[in-house]
């Protein structure tokens, strides 16, 4: 009981002192600009990373989403130019994410193939279909109304945030509530157990590739908004970013642990960091160093309390 | 003394595994530990061996007080430990796990003298091991011999065997006790953790018992009543042996029919069954539960013919296998205890599309408190139970799912005498309440004592059908000879 509080407390409490601190150094970082551009910033991450906690529950990985995001932008904002209504191009996004998803999860229960491996491939093959599709060029003709899904504000608040806070219920009922959850934190516990007590593991992998597919598909579309592009080349490297927000937040490689309000801390740790090094004039170079530090520093930490047996 | 410990104290966060640890082992002798299932029996060796550091208490070594660090530490001081539980690299040979870390000093690994060695060590000892052959497509029997190997090849003074005996066949087990007695002849000592009481009063010295991770009694083994250690190790008074009634057999539940592997499981019964290692018992509960066909046989439950392609099909057609090897293929160790239990049969603790928490709770509290489970709370990782209580915890998955056919694979493996009688009464238990009991052992004594009748495999093929109160020898011959060979016998 003790141990659990604890386990949760300390990804908040790093949030917290970081926040603190950062109200303390610079005087711009508390004002509603700032915060909301944070937010919008760290959406995108954000939503990814809620998908990648469930596939790093199930003991597996999805290195694909970052050109995923850029296929489900890209092919949204197509059907845009194309004259479908707003609402039509973002199903066509999250549809994309979704089909990648579901393809990633086929490979990996039917070939059997490592998901480190196959999502590797698919990384490269998206990017790559990607590329063809749009031949290199990003989509320009969007409805002026799509900005709203990145750039507007309800009740005062980032409509993105609402969008992140509505993700985050969901995958957390999912995770903790529903029987797909369950399978998912046992099939990455251990997957010849959950095989002997019945399960349809095949089948719940898939189903967790899919949903992290969806959310990757409808942060693509946040990110086509926030830019007013398709962009063929968004997303570089946010697998690794959402990778990384899972870990701080407590998720295990290894699989059978992490939390959805540790990935929403770990997304917000990194996104503050991002921030207040803007604020406090320190360079992008000595940035990404830092976020590359913390990340070693939080799973330290984690490892150091599991061998305790705490 | 060769090794002495004196209070031994050793905590795993909040849960104490040792408060008083004492044991003395002179060179030359053999010393069995007892006590049950986390007694604290393999923690106080892991600390011998230097895989786990004490919090208090005072080790000597050859009279010096010592602590070591690190296993290598210990491996240096010539204290070697054979484990319960396979610490063996699974993609390298057997000769290479043999010799890990021991390759010597040059910078090229001598593979073909290792390659020898390791064949020489092996026929010395008659081992069913080829050297060459990769450890993880070993059974864990296998495993434990390639433990045992890799333990006496460099000339120990202490040798720890934690349990070696639980997974081997009869042959390996008498080999087993004939590498102890040379050991003993050689003037090491040995400490010898075990739950088999008689088989080692000849080559046993002195005892020590360990009950609740406290020193209880240490002696001499002769003139000990098998009561007298039994009272030690639970603190109470058990039936020394254990005997079940049987139940008049009711309708037909389980039929399997394969060229020369054919037998059915009616209601109420516990139908044994016994042969050498690789007899194919556990392909055979394999393949009866989905998950490899063997002997492509056809399949009847409760009269009618059935398709089983996958544990789910097993599963809905009410069929539970407790297999052999808990920790790859029975429990998460990582989840707690609740959503092990749970695991099968989530649906009876579900509202609608959502699990019902507060439900799934009660009915895990419900089982920690009918099978005795000891545990904090359902909230606990299954991973920190001791081995009879996570083997309560695999029963309990399939109680929960209200399973009719049970097919145990090995139930009391690595369990203690406790523990043991306490899966025999839930067997029985569920025979009377009209389930059909399959019980693969090794351990002829029990399946004798638990089994109504007794099945006999031999080279994927039954060899016989006994009743259930038969000898030891008659189950050995059927399982060893075939039909022309016995009658020459």
């Amino acid at each position: 009981m003790k141990s659990g509080v604890l386990k949760r407390l300390l990804p908040f409490l790093t949030l917290f002192v970081l926040f603190i601190s950062l109200s303390i150094a610079s005087e711009n970082f508390l004002t509603t600009t700032n915060l909301s551009a944070v937010v919008r910033q760290t959406a995108v991450i954000n939503i990814m990373a809620l998908g990648m906690t469930m596939v790093i529950i199930a003991g597996a990985i999805d290195l694909s989403v970052g050109s995923i995001l850029a296929m489900g932008g890209l092919l949204g904002t197509m059907a845009m130019e194309k004259g479908a209504p707003i609402p039509a191009g973002v199903a066509v996004g999250i549809a994309a994410g979704m089909f990648w998803g579901f393809a990633n999860g086929f490979l990996v229960t039917r070939l059997k193939i490592n998901p480190f491996i196959v999502t590797l491939g698919t990384l490269g093959i998206v990017r790559g279909l990607t590329l063809i599709i749009s031949n290199g060029l990003p989509v320009h003709q969007i409805p002026q109304g799509f900005s709203y899904l990145g750039e507007g504000t309800v009740a005062g608040v980032p409509f993105v945030l609402w969008i992140l806070l509505l993700c985050a219920a969901g995958v957390h009922t999912v995770l903790e509530h529903t029987r797909l959850g369950r399978y998912a934190f046992a099939i990455g516990s251990n997957p010849d157990a959950a095989y002997y007590a019945g399960i349809p593991v095949a089948f719940h992998t898939t189903a967790v590739f899919a949903i992290c597919g969806m959310l990757t598909g409808l942060a693509g579309m946040i990110e086509a908004s926030r830019l007013m592009t398709g962009q063929p080349t968004a997303g570089t490297g946010y697998e690794l970013q959402a990778i990384a927000a899972v870990v701080i937040g407590g998720g295990s490689l290894r699989g059978g642990e992490g939390t959805v309000v540790g990935t929403l801390i770990g997304a917000f740790i990194m996104g503050l960091l991002a921030n207040g090094s803007d604020l406090l004039g320190i360079s992008p170079y000595v940035q990404q160093a830092i976020i590359g530090a913390v990340i070693i520093l939080a799973v330290t930490v984690d490892e150091l309390r599991k061998r305790k047996g705490v | 003394m060769l090794l002495s410990l004196e209070g031994i104290q050793k905590r795993f966060g909040g849960v104490t595994a040792l408060r008083n640890g004492n044991l003395a082992v002179a060179a030359g002798e053999v010393h069995l530990l007892m006590g049950e299932n986390g007694a604290g029996k393999s923690t106080l060796m892991k600390i011998v061996a230097g895989m786990q550091a004490a919090d208090g208490g005072i080790m000597r070594w050859q009279g010096q007080e010592v602590r070591f660090l690190n296993p290598s530490a210990a491996a240096a001081n010539g204290i070697a430990m054979v484990h319960q539980e396979s610490l063996l690299a699974p993609h390298l040979t057997v000769a290479e796990n043999i010799f890990l870390g021991r390759e010597g000093n040059s910078f090229l690994v001598p593979r073909r003298r290792m390659m020898e060695a390791a064949a020489r060590l092996i026929a010395e000892h008659h081992f069913p091991l080829q050297a060459d052959w990769r450890v993880e497509r070993l059974s864990p029997a296998g495993k434990q011999l390639v433990e045992i190997c890799r333990a006496i090849q460099h000339g120990s003074s202490l040798l720890i065997f934690d349990e070696p005996t639980s997974s081997l066949s009869e042959a390996e087990t008498q080999e087993v006790f004939r590498i102890v007695a040379t050991l003993k002849q050689r003037n090491v000592g040995v400490i010898y953790i075990t739950h088999r009481l008689e088989e080692l009063r000849a080559l046993g010295d002195r005892v020590t018992v360990l009950r609740d991770g406290e020193t209880v009694h240490t002696g001499p083994l002769a003139g000990l009543s098998r009561q007298e250690l039994i009272r030690h190790m639970v603190g109470r008074e058990v039936a020394a042996i254990y005997h079940r009634e049987p139940v008049a057999p009711g309708a037909e539940m389980l039929a399997f029919d394969a060229p020369g592997l054919s037998f059915t499981l009616r209601a109420g019964e516990i139908v044994g069954l016994a042969g050498l290692m690789g007899a194919g018992r556990t392909e055979l509960c394999q393949e009866i539960f989905g998950v490899a066909r063997h002997y492509h046989g056809a399949l009847r439950i409760a009269g009618a013919p059935r398709t089983i392609q996958s544990p789910g099909d097993a599963v809905a057609a009410g069929i539970a296998l407790i297999t052999e090897d808990r920790q790859r293929t029975g429990l998460a160790r990582g989840l707690p205890i609740s959503h092990n239990t749970t695991l099968a049969s989530l649906h009876r603790v579900s509202r609608g599309t959502l699990l019902d928490h507060p439900a799934e709770r009660r009915l895990t509290q419900d089982f920690i408190e009918r099978l005795r489970i000891k545990a904090e709370s359902p909230r606990q990782l299954a991973g920190r139970l001791s081995g009879g209580n996570q083997q309560k915890v695999v029963i309990a998955k399939w109680l929960a799912r209200q399973a009719r056919i049970f097919l145990f694979d090995e139930p009391t493996r690595g369990i203690d005498v406790g523990a043991k009688v306490e899966v025999f009464e839930l067997m029985d238990s569920l025979a009377r309440e009209g389930a059909a009991i399959l019980m693969v052992s090794s351990e002829l004594p029990e399946l004798i004592q638990v089994a109504d009748r007794i099945l006999v495999m031999r080279r994927g093929r039954l060899n016989g059908e006994l009743p259930g109160r038969t000898t030891q020898e008659e189950i050995m011959k059927r399982a060893t000879f075939g039909e022309s060979e016995q009658a020459i016998q």
